[in-house]
């Protein structure tokens, strides 16, 4: 790998032979031979960039207008954010238990019902809040509104199709229904409604600045859904093509109601404590075991798996 | 995985001198890509594949997984990766961390990095159930650096880097196909026997 290269020596070794030709110069060596130093005129191709910089230091641009006398004023690095969500669902819903589960002609069923067309007072005014900022907004009209708006979200989801998924679904709720999603294919049909959906809840929270509101509604719907995931590799991760499952689901919807332009928008869904447990993944996991001392042994029989509690959560 | 979109990211190379990178474009226009920042290795990650019908036979997932600007030589690390070619990841690691050589360290966190990567992010089920399918180094950007020779003399030395790519693939290796002498004697007079003289009489 390394090339030696020549220098011109060769001259060197001329003159200094040629001035000691004449035997009277031979004789006295005190005599000083003018030294020539050879200056190199052939133009060198190839420099690597490391040879100069051993002695040089760096200095930054800064220290050097410094050094000069020019002051910078203190940068200020500052960006507007235009907030168009809130952070989560305020005063979420607490679906009661057994929802779709009692006939309605049974007491128990009928108790349910009583209870659930009669509105808190908190939801009622928030109902008429929305009313005055949205003079469209109509309790009967909204809940079929919330429907279509999340098919439609969820068929975007399936292309993904992210500028459409992005007008009809919340920035809060956006990065939950596409996270992990990106390699994976997924299947869903919505095949039919079997309850019609209802407005259940609403409030107007305000963020940060008083009168800056934003609308939340909470909408219950009933529905047959088919739903199949498949992995980058095209095998099915989870679900089946041709399994309806009934669904219940309650839908948060929200809106910018001081926004002229502001849109309802699915914001998320609350999972209620008594929700019954999703259909396990085709897939074996590993779950770590005990830390266990030098010496110690684990009995895989008796070690129990912790499972979760049965806490109501919004996704 | 986040749903966020990473911009080509600038390697932070000692690169020494002028190095034009975008002149890609500005050159031949045979090549289209930009040969110096290329990471295709990783980007085959980034296929997705249909889904499969249920009769089908499953598909065997494939994760590919590089290092890039590794101090050692491109040479002395094929002989690391011409070993393993073809052993099954348990097999793999057990032979490098039981190897003297420096890239075999190197190697050995390569393959755990991709065999967590394959459990995290594609759906393999178990870890043990891969196996190397290729395993191959590359050059890297090398550094350019003064040799001193006598007599004024110098010699331009190469700081060498090179690249390990490898590609796990699910399931069990593929048994290499023995074939006994037997075999080969009878291909042999196979061969003999099947000349034949064409466009003759």
């Amino acid at each position: 790998m390394a090339l030696p290269m020549r220098r011109t020596l060769v001259s060197l070794h001329r003159a200094t032979c040629g001035s000691l030709k004449s035997a009277e110069v031979s004789l006295d060596v005190r005599h000083p031979v003018p030294l020539l130093l050879p200056v190199r005129t052939k133009k060198r191709y190839f420099i690597p960039p490391a040879v100069g910089r051993k002695g040089r230091e760096e200095q930054s641009e800064e220290s050097k207008a410094r050094a000069a006398g020019f002051v910078v004023r203190q940068q200020y690095y500052e960006r507007p954010i235009n907030i168009a969500c809130t952070a989560g669902i305020f005063d979420p819903y607490i679906p009661p238990e057994g929802d779709a589960r009692l006939s309605t002609l049974s007491k128990e069923g009928l108790k349910q019902r009583t209870e659930q067309v009669r509105q808190t007072a908190a939801s009622q005014l928030a109902i008429r809040k929305i009313k005055e900022h949205d003079s469209q907004f109509a309790t009967k009209d909204f809940a079929a509104q919330a429907q279509e708006i999340f098919i439609e979200a969820h068929d975007a989801l399936t292309q993904f199709n992210k500028e459409k998924l992005h007008s009809l679904v919340t920035e809060r709720c956006y990065p939950e229904m596409t996270r992990g999603n990106r390699y994976k294919t997924i299947h869903w049909r919505f095949l039919e409604s079997l309850e019609p959906p209802k407005v259940v809840h609403a409030r107007c929270p305000d963020m940060i600045s008083k009168g800056n509101l934003y609308g939340q509604v909470t909408v219950r719907m009933h529905s047959k859904q088919t739903l199949a995931i498949y992995d980058r590799f095209g095998r099915l991760l989870l679900g089946s093509e041709e399994q309806p499952k009934d669904v219940l689901e309650y839908l948060v919807m929200e809106r910018h109601l001081v926004n002229p332009y502001g849109r309802w928008r699915l914001h998320g869904k609350i999972v209620p404590s008594w929700a019954p447990a999703k259909d396990p993944i085709i897939k074996t996991l590993l779950i770590p075991g005990p830390e266990l001392k030098p010496g110690e042994e684990f009995d895989a029989l008796s070690y129990e798996v912790a499972k979760p509690k049965a806490v109501q959560w919004s996704k | 995985f986040l749903l966020v979109f990473y911009p080509p990211s600038q390697t932070s190379l000692q690169v020494t001198g002028s190095r034009w990178r975008s002149s890609a474009a500005l050159m031949s226009p045979h090549h289209t890509s930009a040969s110096l920042e290329s990471k295709n290795w990783e980007k085959r990650n980034r296929k997705v594949f249909p889904p499969q019908l249920p009769d089908e036979i499953r598909r065997p997932a494939e994760i590919h997984h590089s290092r890039r600007q590794i101090k050692y030589s491109k040479d002395k690390m094929w002989y690391l990766a011409k070993m393993i070619r073809g052993m099954s990841i348990d097999q793999a690691i057990a032979q490098l961390e039981f190897n003297d050589k420096k890239g075999a360290k190197i190697m050995k966190e390569v393959l755990l990095e991709a065999q967590e990567m394959a459990v995290k992010h594609h759906n393999v089920e178990y870890k043990s159930n891969l196996y190397v399918a290729e395993s191959f180094s590359g050059k890297g950007m090398y550094l350019k650096r003064i040799r001193y020779h006598g007599r004024g003399m110098f010699g331009i030395m190469d700081k060498v880097y090179c690249n390990y790519f490898v590609k796990l693939v699910e399931g069990s290796p593929p048994k290499a196909e023995e074939k006994t002498s037997f075999d080969q004697a009878k291909e042999y007079v196979q061969s003999l026997k099947n000349r034949t003289i064409i466009h003759s009489l």
